[in-house]
């Protein structure tokens, strides 16, 4: 029986969400009501500590990254190169992930939607602990309310002296003795996937074509505009405030330990529900929760009272579990345990027992398909292959070679490690090839066997 | 030296080279469509991509696989690393790439004018499948007309974007973009410019496959069917490198060649159509002698002979000899006319021919300020600035040349106003032109002192012009693709090149024609001095045939001012020079 940690509402303490309030009560946080709650707290708090000690809070609490690759948040604020004055570390950027594309998943939007001083916070305490001037936060071109609710935050945070030259909170002291200013901009997408991923979005941002980059150079060291460059996603930044109220051993009593003998998953999670369920959502809950508890409690179980077949585990590039994984627990090892890609967003898409699932494969297959960013050859051909073999399979078209063409383009575009640039081939290879490998009897089902013709010699032939 | 071992073989490299440097300097062959050497690395073709063993400092530099296959463009090479191209992992994912490149690519080589010298068709011989399971429906992409002088085939492209990399990074003018999205996107125009700037059609050279076509090319010749000839350039000062694609005596293309100390990668369009005037229908192909006035068509023999009795005459008259020697003769045509001329009459008047120029030399990328407006990031070796392609305003290959060579005799060369007025004058009995410039090149002052009564004019041209109809003998010259010689660019590098094709029909090198003159000068005055002796003992003496090198070597003996000639003259790669690359087979 699961038991959750988390007690009292951390990232959606001023939205009211189930188990903690009710949704009718969700109105947009000024920044009055924000300060009002005990907002911008933490940034005062974060001030009068030494920028390093920022840094070490973060790196202590085992915050990973809220993205999707899960990526430990402090560790990536050390890999910025040590400025030789760190009052004068020159033009150096905070790119905020607000691109949430990936389907299914819409936790972020939450918090854009209610909360976006939540965010702004978590933007200064980061820029002030890594020494950012200048801060964007890219968001994607299809929020159009939320790009509103941003744009007027920002604004607020800018009368009230959050940013500014004067520096931050109207040039409060610091512990360096200095104030510290930070510009904040927002810049919005024009609406593709392909954006969302760090490097293209920094081109995004420089008013490139959304081409995903090399690596290395990594961001931290060259990353927009060629300067050093620190790229986190929306929930992530907003964990920090509270990290830096509460302190790291606050953040551990959440979420939980890996099994597994990997790294911890602590914390809270925005777990944002859809799919077949009945009350569809964006969830706070504990890091390990099992995707059973999400389902029946937080969603009011499965609508109609199907039964559970299959579930994207968070976003569609995770890939899907099985029947047999209904209990399994939503936190960062569910990858290894599972056998898909990730913990991704933590947005699971719930199927029942009537899905079907070759259409699903093909449905992923199509988005991928579609926003393909087309610089590299694999992923530029083969997710439209794949997709022209999906679509064959599932008119009934198809044969059993199919199959195992479709599974070895998969493996080919991208198998993490893939051989493209960026993951957007790996996680169409993850989407089709789970579905394949998990449901391959709904596959065979459609698909006519292919047949190796005998030719048995008669007459003369036989005798030579 | 640091050490890396690609395939089973040990390199040595500079620091910041790339592993697919370092394989190319070392004659090992790793596939690639996206990387270019004058451009910016993108890494995005993937088929270059290369299985990686480097040593981890952290387990006493013992050999660990990197776990992503990486792309060799990209990678710098590191000491003690080992890069497999072969191994099952890198060969897969060639195998891979090779099939993704061809699912939505026409296959349409037998129409193709790439067909032939196509990477895709190379490499896929070479890693390739040989079978294609794609059994879909082919994307379908329009043929689109990009410029003045290229077409865009945008089904056959595979995405490398060599071409909008090179509007970036060395025109800087932008015309070209990637439209579009996934297995649907295309190089397209940006919207209200057309590719045409000076160096637009490199793009064509540029393209691994047979997206982008030279419409001057196009459907003209099956490539495997021309022979390159490597040359120089004979339109401008520029000294650019060339490939003269040739067939059956006609010359159906120009190509730069790759030459990092003068053009780098490119050449300008001037250059590249600038031979359309070899096989114009303007050539002068028959000599010319006057006959009553007008200008009929004679053997060559009958116009030197009359070509040498005129000037003789002249001569012989006490009246001077003015020879204009054109700046787009090699230097050792012009050696052989100095001395030519000097040989009829020892205080022979020189010039040197107009020297054309339009606008100003223009440096790409272009600069503003001083600062490169788009600095390509690419230079020619590491640790050497990028320099910039430069177009030379000056539109003649050999001004320097001609100039060294005059002085070098010990002559002053008169300028075209200096010449003009010389010839104005009544001292002047003889004058022999020579021009071979791509169009009309005569001032209205140098017709009106060549129409003066009693000035005997040889003209050795390669145009028909109003110029024909001044002279006493016309002889008709070849073009610089046609004769071999040394050029002297903007630069003062000399460089020497062959003939790509024997002279049109009728034409001949200047060289030969002032080897001519001379020949047969010396039996007239071996006759005449025949006729107060011994007729019997003259007998014809045949000309010696026009030798580049051989002229080189006596230009070297003639003056110390022109040892230069031998000694600071480059010459092609010795394996520019080779003709074919079959092996040959012992029957």
């Amino acid at each position: 029986m699961f038991t959750p940690k988390l007690t009292e509402p951390v990232l959606t303490k001023r939205i009211p969400t189930y188990p903690f309030g009710d949704e009718a009560d969700r109105r947009i946080v000024s920044y009055d009501d924000y300060v009002k709650t005990g907002g911008y707290g933490a940034l005062r708090a974060a001030l009068a500590m030494p920028p390093e000690d920022v840094v070490n809070a973060v790196k202590e609490s085992g915050l990973r990254g809220r993205g999707g690759a899960g990526f430990p948040t402090g560790l990536k604020w050390t890999f910025l190169p040590k400025a030789d004055d760190p009052d004068e570390p020159g033009v150096r950027y905070l790119a905020v992930n607000a691109d949430e594309s990936e389907p299914g998943t819409f936790k972020d939007r939450l918090l854009l939607d209610y909360d976006p001083h939540l965010m702004l916070e978590g933007i200064a305490i980061a820029c002030y602990a890594c020494r950012l001037s200048v801060a964007y936060v890219y968001i994607r071109g299809e929020y159009h309310h939320q790009a509103r609710v941003v744009e007027n935050a920002i604004k607020e945070a800018y009368e009230h002296g959050v940013f500014g030259a004067k520096g931050l909170l109207d040039g409060a002291d610091t512990a360096t003795g200095k104030p510290w200013a930070v510009e904040c901009h927002l810049h919005r997408g024009a609406g593709a996937y392909i954006c969302g991923e760090e490097t293209a979005l920094l081109e995004s941002i420089e008013g490139k074509r959304g081409w995903p980059r090399n690596k290395p150079p990594f961001p931290a060291i060259e990353g927009l505009f060629g300067k050093p460059t620190i790229i986190n996603n929306v929930e992530t930044l907003a964990h920090v405030p509270s990290i830096v109220e509460h302190g790291a051993d606050w953040f551990k009593t959440m979420g939980c330990e890996s099994s597994l003998g990997g790294p911890p998953s602590y914390g809270s999670k925005l777990m944002g529900v859809s799919g077949h369920v009945n009350r569809p959502g964006v969830y706070e809950c504990d890091l390990g929760i099992p995707l059973r508890v999400l389902v029946e409690d937080h969603s009011k179980g499965m609508r109609n009272g199907k039964k559970f077949k299959s579930a994207i585990v968070g976003g569609a590039s995770t890939g899907v579990i099985g029947p047999d994984d209904f209990d399994a627990p939503m936190d960062f090892d569910i990858g290894r345990r599972c056998n898909v890609l990730g913990l991704g967003t933590a947005c699971p898409t719930i199927f029942d027992e009537d899905t079907d699932m070759v259409a699903v494969a093909r449905n992923l297959a199509r988005f991928y398909k579609h926003e393909s960013c087309g610089q590299c050859t694999p992923c530029r051909e083969g997710s439209g292959w794949m997709l022209q073999l999906l679509e064959r399979i599932e008119a009934g078209d198809g044969r059993t070679k199919d199959l195992d063409l479709t599974l070895e383009i998969a493996t080919s575009m991208g198998a993490m490690p893939g051989t493209t640039i960026c993951g957007l081939a790996d996680g169409n290879n993850w989407a089709v090839r789970t579905i394949l490998n998990k449901f391959r009897g709904e596959f065979e089902a459609r698909v006519k066997p292919t047949y190796v013709p005998v030719t048995v010699a008669v007459g003369a032939a036989a005798n030579g | 030296m640091p050490t890396i071992t690609i395939n089973g073989v040990a390199c040595e490299f500079t620091p910041g080279q790339t592993v697919l440097q370092v394989a190319t300097a070392n004659g090992i062959d790793i596939p690639h469509y996206c990387y270019h050497e004058g451009l910016s690395i993108v890494a995005s073709c993937r088929i270059c991509l290369a299985e990686v063993w480097a040593p981890n400092p952290r387990n006493d530099n013992a050999l660990e696989p990197i776990p992503k296959l990486l792309p060799t463009c990209q990678i710098q090479a590191q000491d003690g690393q080992h890069v497999y191209t072969d191994s099952p992992r890198a060969t897969a994912n060639q195998k891979a790439v090779m099939e993704y490149l061809l699912v939505n690519h026409p296959l349409d080589c037998p129409v193709c004018d790439q067909a032939g010298e196509c990477k895709l068709q190379d490499y896929s011989y070479e890693h390739g499948r040989g079978v294609s399971r794609f059994e879909e429906t082919k994307v379908k992409q329009p043929k689109k007309d990009v410029g003045p002088n290229v077409l865009l085939y945008s089904d056959r492209c595979i995405m490398c974007t060599r071409c909008v990399r090179f509007t970036r990074e060395v025109t800087g003018t932008n015309e070209l973009i990637v439209q579009g999205r996934g297995n649907k996107e295309q190089i397209d125009l940006f919207p209200g410019k057309a590719l045409d700037n000076p160096l637009a059609s490199n793009v064509i050279d540029l393209c691994p496959v047979g997206a982008l076509l030279d419409k001057d090319f196009l459907f003209k010749k099956r490539v495997w069917d021309l022979t390159s000839s490597p040359s120089v350039d004979g339109i401008t000062s520029s000294g650019d490198n060339l490939w003269i694609d040739h067939a059956d005596g006609r010359v159906y293309r120009v190509r730069p060649r790759t030459n990092l100390e003068v053009n780098l990668w490119w050449i300008t369009d001037e250059v590249r159509y600038g031979w359309k005037h070899v096989h114009s229908e303007d050539r002068l192909a028959t000599p010319k002698r006057r006959q009553h006035g007008a200008r009929v068509e004679t053997e060559w023999p009958r116009a030197i002979a009359e070509a040498v009795r005129g000037v003789r005459r002249a001569v012989d008259e006490g009246r001077r000899l003015a020879v204009l020697l054109s700046p787009m003769l090699t230097s050792e045509e012009a050696f052989l006319l100095a001395e030519t001329a000097r040989a009829f009459d020892p205080d022979a008047i020189l010039g040197l021919g107009p020297v054309p120029t339009v606008g100003e030399d223009r440096a790409f990328p272009p600069s503003r300020d001083g600062e490169p407006v788009h600095q390509s990031p690419r230079s020619p070796s590491p640790g050497q600035p990028p320099r910039p392609f430069i177009m030379r305003a000056e539109k003649c290959p050999n001004a320097r040349g001609v100039r060294r060579v005059i002085e070098g005799i010990g002559a002053t060369p008169l300028d075209v106003v200096g010449f003009v007025t010389a010839i104005k004058d009544h001292g002047v009995g003889a004058v022999i032109l020579t021009g071979n410039y791509p169009s009309a090149w005569s001032t209205p002052d140098l017709r009106g002192a060549l129409a003066r009564e009693g000035l005997f004019v040889v003209l050795a041209d390669t145009l028909d012009s109003p110029l024909v109809e001044l002279t006493d003998v016309v002889l008709p010259a070849a073009t610089w693709v046609e004769k071999a010689g040394t050029f002297e660019n903007a630069e003062g590098r000399l460089q020497s090149f062959e003939a790509a094709i024997r002279p049109v029909a009728g034409a001949r090198a200047e060289g030969q024609i002032a080897l001519d003159l001379h020949a047969e000068l010396e039996q007239e005055r071996a006759k005449a001095d025949g006729a107060g002796g011994s007729p019997a003992g003259v007998t014809p003496k045949p000309a010696r045939l026009y030798d580049a090198a051989a002229t080189r070597r006596r230009m070297a003996e003639a003056s110390d001012a022109l040892r230069v000639f031998i000694t600071h003259t480059h010459q092609p790669p010795a394996q520019h020079l080779r003709q074919t690359d079959m092996p040959v087979v012992e029957v």
